[in-house]
């Protein structure tokens, strides 16, 4: 990780961190919204560093909610204390979901995590008696730090921001590390690195648990924040399966900018989509089918390729590029192989 | 006893949609190389064309198969040409993706035009039902079951029996090959995506008397179809058959048995260890199997 980066992530953090004294409770609820789901992203995308292309995040995140909800509400357990212990239980999930990540690759994996996601939340709707059934369960009104429950917006940004450093901080430490390298060589091209001398296998679970633990964080904090936990929000396909890689293949999935990027832009275009077609149902979805379907077949690695590629083609035009047709070729190449 | 066969035979005629739905996802992906998340989608739409034709113009379901069977085909050719064939010499994860936005293009286009109602349609015959030795039998699944196996025996007969069957065969035996004694390749991709997504929309119009349409019908069977391609095994066309079968099998008996609500966790269940025990599949033939990791 070169030093402009991290003097650049500590900037964006600061001025994030004024943000609610600027705007009021109505855009914070948008701002709340926009960081937890870049959050979500790359943290799904930590596992898509290894070339796993999941479609069963919504398992994690409600693992993690229902977690928290049925710890404090049973046993009084401290939410703070439930948010880990449901950090520990998507872990846990994430090493079940391993199982057929070590057998299966590309569409098959992605099929495997759809319905291994889908069994739990099918066995959360039947099991009523710990989790309310369809109609879930509702998280008590008391407000103070302590209870992760408040009045304002305010606190739950600063949590969720948190949250998100820390996702962002991890995603990051890894992509740079020995361990991100070998794991992306293995995303590209798992039997070639694995001829190397690279425990391949061992690199791609931890990565999904990692990646699992941070999403069930996120999915405790939503439990606090919307104070329900339900089997169709909480374990929602659309919300937190298909979004989270949605966000993440637009941006560019495999990069350290490119799932913050998509969800950046594609959070806010959801919410004002969803508020502006209220009354036709299925339309926000429809278009975020076609952006997906079209930055895919348009721009292969996204939107940071994309960007990249332009500057390639500015600065070869300038005449002052270092970078030769073939390096250009060879980074195109890479930009598929990181999808 | 009686529940048991009552139950048995219940599953077994559903099973036969669930196979004629599986052996195009197979085809298309044994002949285009092209993992079709979207395949429920096109029975989905075949049902809703059903009802509409129904509700509009009071056309008997069995009827308007005249009508959308070949439209099914042509929007299998518009698939083709529009969104396979730019992927198809891409990376298997870009055809992923647009396959599953195509999927989700589709099920809300549904939403957005039909709304989110089940639509049923309800003919003379759709609540009709007969008796076999004890054992009630629904004239609708029966019809239907019935005309699945035609369709998959018909097919049976084209891949192995015609000059077209031939060639699609030896294009999913070797593609490259194929092109370089002279196959016109990409209009036989042409053919097989035609034929995938018209069996599929012949199947959801052969569902309708008996299941009401909704825009997540589709994703329900995109999921049921890839169980049954995994169980049967990919490529292998008797394996679909009999995959689809003892998936309607097992889903109308755990349904009876365990508990409505978990009926689809038991599927999944079954998929995942399917996957884990024997990833050929019990009439795997290997072939293409390694592209996604099923050695």
């Amino acid at each position: 990780m070169k030093r402009s980066h991290l003097i650049s992530g500590v900037v964006v953090l600061a001025l994030m961190a004024f943000l609610p004294l600027i705007i009021g409770q109505y855009l914070l609820n948008n701002a709340v919204l926009i960081v937890m789901f870049v959050g979500i992203t790359v943290a799904w995308n930590i596992a898509a560093f290894g070339g796993a292309l999941s479609l069963g995040h919504a398992a994690f995140f409600g693992l993690g909610s229902y977690t928290m909800a049925i710890l404090l509400l049973d046993f009084g357990v401290n939410p703070w204390i439930g948010m880990l212990a449901g950090m520990v239980v998507a872990a846990g999930g994430g090493l079940l979901l391993s199982i057929p990540l070590l057998r299966l690759r590309g569409p098959f994996f992605t099929l495997a995590s759809i319905a291994f996601a889908e069994v739990i939340r099918l066995v959360a709707v039947y099991a009523r008696d710990f989790t309310g059934g369809s109609e879930g369960l509702t998280i008590p009104y008391a407000p103070g730090w302590l209870n992760m429950s408040f009045s304002d917006r305010e606190p739950y940004y600063y949590i969720v921001l948190g949250l998100t450093a820390i996702a962002v901080l991890v995603s990051v430490w890894i992509y740079y590390s020995r361990v991100g390298y070998q794991l992306r060589a293995s995303g590209s091209d798992d039997e070639a690195t694995r001829a190397l001398g690279v425990n391949t296998a061992v690199l791609k679970v931890v990565a999904l648990v990692i990646s699992a633990a941070l999403t069930g964080a996120f999915g405790a904090f939503a439990a606090q924040y919307f104070f329900i936990v339900d089997p169709e929000t909480n374990f929602s396909l659309n919300l937190y399966s298909i979004q989270p890689a949605l966000n993440g293949i637009i941006g560019g999935a495999g990069t350290v900018l490119g799932p913050i990027l998509g969800a950046v832009l594609m959070t806010p275009i959801g919410e004002y989509m969803r508020g502006a077609f209220a009354g036709q149902q299925g339309l926000n979805f429809m278009i975020y089918g076609v952006v997906l379907v079209g930055v895919v077949m348009l721009m292969p690695g996204g939107l940071v390729s994309g960007i990249e590629k332009l500057r390639a083609r500015f600065r070869l035009k300038r005449g002052v590029g270092r970078r030769t047709d073939t390096t250009a070729a060879l980074d195109e190449s890479r930009a598929e192989d990181r999808l | 006893m009686e529940i048991l066969i009552q139950t048995l035979v219940a599953g077994v005629l559903l099973g036969g949609v669930y196979a004629l739905v599986s052996v195009g996802l197979n085809l298309l992906f044994g002949v285009v190389r092209v993992i079709n998340f979207a395949h429920g989608e096109f029975v989905m739409i075949g049902m809703y064309i059903a009802f509409w034709l129904w509700a509009g113009l009071g056309l008997d379901p069995y009827v308007s198969l005249l009508i959308v069977a070949p439209a099914m085909f042509l929007l299998g050719v518009i698939f083709q040409r529009g969104i396979i064939q730019p992927i198809q010499g891409t990376s298997a994860n870009m055809k992923i993706f647009v396959t599953v936005g195509i999927s989700i293009i589709l099920q809300n286009l549904a939403l957005f035009l039909w709304g989110g109602q089940h639509r049923t349609v309800s003919t003379s015959y759709s609540t009709s039902v007969f008796n076999l030795g004890g054992v009630t039998i629904s004239v609708g699944r029966l019809i239907a079951f019935i005309g699945a196996l035609v369709l998959v025996a018909a097919l049976f007969y084209i891949m192995n029996r015609t000059m077209t069957g031939t060639v699609l065969r030896a294009i999913a035996e070797d593609g490259p090959t194929a092109v370089l004694v002279g196959i016109p390749v990409k209009k036989f991709y042409f053919v097989a995506t035609g034929i995938s997504v018209m069996l599929a929309g012949v199947a959801g119009v052969m569902l309708t008397p008996f299941t009401s349409a909704s825009p997540m019908f589709g994703f329900h069977m995109t999921l049921i179809a890839f169980i049954v391609v995994v169980i049967g095994g990919m490529g292998s066309m008797v394996g679909s058959l009999v995959g689809g079968v003892l998936l309607g099998a097992i889903e109308t008996l755990a349904g009876t048995y365990i508990s409505p609500a978990l009926q689809q966790a038991v599927l999944f269940a079954i998929f995942i260890i399917v996957v884990l025990v024997r990833p050929q599949g019990l009439f795997g033939k290997g072939a293409g199997t390694e592209e996604v990791g099923l050695k």
